[in-house]
């Protein structure tokens, strides 16, 4: 039985969509249930539902053998796993976003970031040699500018819609996201037999 | 001060626990000893330099350092396998060595699903060159996990000179190809191709670096790669690899070997053949080894080698989850 994990919410309907395409009886998962593990009829495919930022830990302790996260999240986890596929669907741009008077100054000495990509942000400042100062934060970031916690905030922007209303713009965008499908180490080998193929299926109907 | 605390990623083993791990450890005792193997116990701290001043240097961000009264630097050991070639080039005179140890190693960094203190059975092999001996350690590894009681289990091998190869002919400077060389690791192969396109590597070259997040499986995965490249070295990888996998053939260990291609782990003393004991609901290697020919001369004495260590928490875990082996 193939262990997977997925990211509760529209990143999970994506994913049945997609498994279910694949020939998997994934259309458990559509179901409303409150129910955090569920199994295929078939028994071949075991679903646990864990908050997004969780589904790199599942499949790096080897608890899930294959997950699907978006980059974003990937890349703040920094976790050791294999980044089988991109799924192309949840995209969106991880950016630089605040007023737009502050082009052009995204350069000012200790630049306050606030940011829920703690890690990514440092690394990509770091990257850079500049010193800029990050203000860690969980939701509603694109309050940080308005209410002057920070200059800046590094955000996944998808529509822009919450940065219009309040008068922020995109400053600069620096990754492209996407929907990863990633695999335990271990695991791709171990379960080859099973991985291997739903890979390639899965791979046929990307983007449908 | 509560004294029943312990810092981050360091353990007790209490009294059940134990057990099962001096069990593992007197099956490993009895194998390793009726190979020819001496035991040997090396210095707990050492020189900060020693790990930091050659080439394939242990990161600093890896190692517990502390001050010693000279006020030098020193560590707590980091490694097994470059404090044994240190004996061995610089304390034991013979043109060969066999030795073995059960020492835990520190690693300061470690953290997520890794251990700061982490228990290590291990072999290391001195002056014994060429794939039978490669193929002798693979099998002596298999061995040794089936006598711990690991039941299900995979030798993943690859080696080093297949990438060092393709990275011959592709011109990339020192920096693009570490960035690659995680993406290869990752086998994302999103980001292999974006980092390839602006390389002005040739055709054939990208085509190969690209190939490489793929080149796992069955032994036929050395025949696929050998279609990929023109490069000597790629190809003296290939054929070293063949050759070990005729010679676990013959031995019937050639059942618990795949490859994998893709395995290209960054600076490390490690000069050919390298692998992992993977085995199955252990989401990390319970097992890595490989040959590293060249390290003992940074020591002073050029000899070559290989060996591999088992960590033995992973082991046990193993053991936890496929059943233990009735004895």
């Amino acid at each position: 039985m193939l262990n997977v994990a997925l990211a509760k919410g529209r990143l999970a309907d994506s994913c049945a969509d997609l498994f279910v395409r694949c020939g998997i009886r994934a259309e458990i998962l559509k179901e409303e249930t409150r129910k955090l593990v569920l199994e295929t009829p078939d028994k071949k495919f075991r679903f646990f539902f864990v908050k997004p930022t969780d589904v790199p830990t599942y499949v790096e302790y080897g608890i899930a053998d294959i997950g699907v996260a978006g980059k974003d999240t990937l890349l703040e986890a920094g976790a050791d796993l294999y980044e089988m596929l991109d799924l192309g669907f949840e995209k969106c741009r991880l950016c630089v976003a605040g007023f737009p008077e502050m082009k052009g100054h995204l350069g000012k000495p200790r630049l306050r970031v606030a940011t829920k990509y703690v890690n990514t942000a440092k690394k990509l400042y770091y990257s850079r040699g500049e010193d800029v100062e990050i203000i860690p934060l969980h939701g509603s970031i694109e309050l940080a500018p308005l209410t002057g916690l920070s200059d800046v905030i590094f955000d996944i922007v998808q529509s822009g819609g919450t940065l219009r209303a309040n008068g922020l713009a995109v400053l600069e965008e620096v990754f492209d996201i996407s929907a990863r499908l990633v695999a335990n180490k271990v695991s791709l080998k171990t379960k080859a037999a099973e991985i291997l193929p739903l890979l390639a299926e899965m791979k046929k109907h990307i983007g449908e | 001060m509560a004294y029943f605390k312990l810092p981050q990623g360091v353990r007790d083993i209490l009294p059940d626990e134990c057990r099962a791990l001096d069990g593992a450890e007197a099956a490993l005792r009895g194998k390793f000893l009726a190979e020819g193997f001496s035991f040997v116990r090396t210095a707990g701290l050492e020189y900060y330099d020693t790990f930091a001043g050659i080439e394939s240097a242990v990161e600093q961000s890896k190692m517990f350092k502390m001050t010693d009264k000279d006020g030098k630097l020193i560590v707590l050991r980091p490694d097994m396998t470059l404090a044994c070639a240190r004996i061995a080039a610089t304390k034991l005179h013979g043109e060969r060595a066999r030795l073995c140890y059960f020492s835990n190693i520190y690693d300061f960094s470690a953290g997520g699903n890794s251990e700061r203190e982490v228990a290590q059975a291990g072999v290391e092999i001195f002056g014994e060159a060429g794939a039978r001996s490669d193929a002798y350690v693979v099998a002596f590894a298999a061995e040794c996990l089936k006598a711990v009681g690991v039941k299900d289990f995979i030798i993943d091998i690859g080696h080093v000179g297949f990438y060092k190869g393709l990275l011959e002919g592709s011109g990339l400077s020192e920096e693009a190809a570490e960035e690659l060389r995680g993406y290869i690791n990752a086998k994302d192969e999103v980001n292999v191709e974006i980092a390839l396109r602006h390389s002005g590597a040739s055709e054939r070259a990208q085509a190969a670096l690209l190939a490489l997040p793929s080149l796992f499986g069955g032994a036929e995965v050395l025949s696929r790669a050998e279609k990929l490249t023109d490069n000597a070295l790629a190809l003296s990888a290939l054929e070293h690899l063949k050759k070990v996998y005729a010679y676990l053939a013959e031995t019937g260990a050639a059942e618990h070997v795949s490859f994998d291609l893709g395995t290209v782990k960054s600076l490390s003393y490690y000069s050919g053949m390298v692998f992992t004991g993977l085995a199955e609901g252990v989401g990390a290697p319970v097992l890595s080894g490989g040959r590293y020919d060249g390290l003992c001369a940074q020591f002073g004495r050029d000899l070559t080698a290989v060996g591999f260590a088992v960590g033995m928490g992973r082991a046990l875990s193993a053991i936890g989850k496929g059943g233990a082996k009735q004895c």
